[in-house]
């Protein structure tokens, strides 16, 4: 079975306490205290120790217009845990693994933090966690090890969203969904996610909410999202690529120039090496 | 004690009142008409019709500093080392040039895996990239690369110094572990491989500005390469002494072809990339990259190989300046890509 998350963002009020399970099961360090004067966001961004992050996007209508079309919109992103991910595939160690719930595990002890995976996820959710920014304590229940060493002595290892491995091992619903008053994030078996958001969809659509879904039924490289979205404006108002593109695509493409290029210099080379006198 | 309700009844103004929201919102407007087109509060947010999420970025920056940018410029020299050791014609004019060649080859395969230690931060770390072999991660293929690389050079360059009575006597039977008819070619086809994938490395993630490059990137860092490498070996060469002039001539005629095709590749990357190109081409990286690599790296060195004499600083000028073309490359590749990553629009419609 896979499993994934549904995260409604028509029905996100922004409380935050998604970010907040999920730094405080996940044992995450704060990210301090920055005021952005991004309406209320203060997170900024996914990052290394940040697994949940809530968008909010005001979109205040000019006086002129009637009361009633402004609309402030929140979505709680999170690791899609995509069907063709960019960073299981650029990992070279083999840390990024499909674990059995069909989502995208970065096993911390076989990581070794050469940052790959960085600049190879299509949605900028990997980063890797400096040595610095990790607490003492921090161990990987999960996998029963500790990884302390690792972490504090030499360079960091990549984070991102674990689906809540540990939790799902034991039965347990992940800690962002499990806090959500809302349901907006919504845990489960992907398929019967699907058509539980695609009837939602319905149902906004009925009363007129141009909503839809990004992440399911994509025709793009990268595929389904394990956890997919439910929007109600363009990917990019969210901070989510309009179209991503798997980085593994470009290989061929590149691999062939490369050996076009090194193939006719050597051949020019072999004949300016028997030619010239 | 009993509350006097009335009294702590707090007068609540009638939010709902569509009257009173708009009275609020024509006030603001008078009071701060600069800012009435972000809205109600006129506190600086975004135009509704943004495109971005605050200009944030969209992508991550890769985290790769010196050691990677070290590892990349090597990497071509010493794959374009390998591919000399096959080029020089061993038992004529070229004798010296296959010798440096494999000496060469060695060192910066020994190197190399000290300089991607660095990056990682400690030794054992390189040995978890042994775990596997993975053929859809271009790092894993070109760690592999460099290690089925070291073994032809290591060969090569064993059997070259007992050769060149460089081992104690007990170990001169080495010179029989290195048939140059063997390590040669395949020096010279792991080479190949080593001076291209530094660039599929950076052409198959999401950077934008290294996705468009797909093609440009992995064939600009080839020829890079093989022009470097063909620097290196003259300049060593020249510094041993008076090499034979037609050894010396080859390397510099292939190194013009190699340095042109390179920056024709260069150039069409600029016409193909547009405004994606825009971190690598239209930046303080660019113009560095235009002077120490177009110019300095590629123009002056072609052009003193034009000159019709032969002087010792015209061979060691022109090499110093094609290598330190070739590292400013890797190096504007690198800044580049951290730039282009912050470019929430570049990210969102990625290069196919
Ligand atoms: S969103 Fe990025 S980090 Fe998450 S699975 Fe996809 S590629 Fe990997
Ligand atoms: S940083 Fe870790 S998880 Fe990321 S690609 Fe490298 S080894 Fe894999
Ligand atoms: S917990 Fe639920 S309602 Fe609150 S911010 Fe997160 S997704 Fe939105």
């Amino acid at each position: 079975m896979a499993t994934g998350f549904f995260t409604d963002t028509t029905i996100c009020i922004g409380c935050k306490a998604c970010e907040v399970a999920c730094k405080q099961w996940n044992q995450l360090p704060g990210d301090g205290y920055a005021f952005t004067g991004n309406s209320y966001d203060n997170t900024v961004a996914l990052g290394a120790t940040t697994w949940r992050h809530v968008a909010f996007v005001e979109q205040m209508a000019p006086p002129e217009e009637p009361v009633g079309t402004s609309r402030w919109l929140m979505m709680s992103d999170v690791c899609k845990h995509c069907t063709n991910a960019g960073c299981l595939e650029a990992c070279p160690t083999g840390a990024i693994v499909r674990n059995e719930f069909d989502d995208v595990f970065i096993q911390p002890d076989i990581c070794n933090g050469c940052g790959y995976c960085v600049p190879s996820c299509p949605f900028g959710v990997v980063d890797l966690i400096g040595h610095a920014d990790y607490p003492a304590t921090r161990s990987f229940e999960s996998d029963g090890r500790s990884t302390d060493d690792a972490l504090q002595k030499h360079g960091g290892i990549a984070g991102k969203c674990t689906l809540c491995y540990d939790r799902q091992k034991d039965g347990l619903v992940p800690a962002c969904a499990k806090a959500c008053p809302t349901e907006s994030i919504h845990f489960g078996d992907v398929d019967e996610l699907k058509d539980q958001a695609r009837q939602r969809v319905a149902t906004l659509r009925a009363s007129g909410v141009d909503a839809y879904l990004y992440g399911v039924d994509e025709d793009t490289s990268v595929g389904d999202l394990n956890a997919f979205f439910l929007l109600t404006d363009a990917p990019g108002k969210y901070n989510l690529p309009e179209r991503p593109v798997l980085p593994s695509t470009h290989q061929r493409a590149g691999y062939t120039s490369a050996a076009i290029a090194a193939a006719a210099l050597t051949l020019v080379g072999f004949a300016l090496f028997r030619a010239t006198k | 004690m009993s509350v006097d309700r009335d009294a702590a009844r707090v007068p609540i103004a009638p939010m709902h009142d569509a009257g009173v929201i708009d009275a609020a919102r024509r006030e603001m407007r008078d009071l701060a008409p600069d800012n009435a087109r972000f809205g109600v509060a006129g506190v600086g947010l975004p135009p509704r019709d943004a495109t971005t999420y605050y200009e944030q970025p969209l992508l991550k920056k890769p985290h790769w500093e010196w050691e990677v940018i070290v590892y990349l410029f090597l990497g071509g020299i010493m794959g374009g080392s390998g591919i000399l050791t096959a080029l020089a014609d061993e038992h004529g004019e070229d004798a010296e040039l296959g010798r440096n060649a494999r000496y060469v080859a060695f060192a910066l395969a020994s190197t190399c895996p000290v300089v991607l230690i660095k990056h990682l931060g400690r030794p054992e770390r390189f040995l978890n990239m042994l775990r596997i072999v993975k053929f859809k991660s271009v790092m894993s293929m070109g760690v592999w690369g460099l290690i089925a690389f070291s073994l032809p050079a290591t060969a090569g360059a064993t059997a070259q110094a007992a050769r060149d009575g460089l081992l104690p006597k007990q170990l001169r039977f080495l010179r029989f572990v290195g048939p140059r008819a063997i390590t040669n070619p395949l020096s010279a086809i792991l080479g190949a491989f080593i001076a291209g994938y530094t660039g599929v490395l950076l052409s198959a993630t999401a950077i934008p500005v290294w996705a468009k490059g797909k093609r440009h990137i992995p064939a600009m860092s080839a020829c890079s390469g093989i022009a470097g490498a063909c620097a290196l070996n003259a300049l060593l060469l020249e510094i041993g002494g008076n090499p034979n002039p037609v050894t010396r001539r080859r390397l510099e005629r292939l190194e013009l072809v190699a340095s042109l095709a390179e920056a024709a590749v260069i150039l069409d990357f600029r016409r193909h990339a547009g405004t994606i190109g825009d971190p690598f081409f239209v930046s303080k990286h660019g113009r560095k990259m235009e002077i120490a690599t177009l110019l300095g790296g590629i123009v002056v060195p072609s052009l003193l190989g034009l000159l019709p004499f032969h002087a010792k600083w015209k061979t060691s000028l022109g090499s110093t300046l094609t290598l330190v073309g070739g590292y400013v490359l890797r190096e504007t590749l690198i800044e580049a890509g951290k730039d282009s990553a912050d470019d929430p629009r570049a990210a969102s419609r990625q290069p196919e």
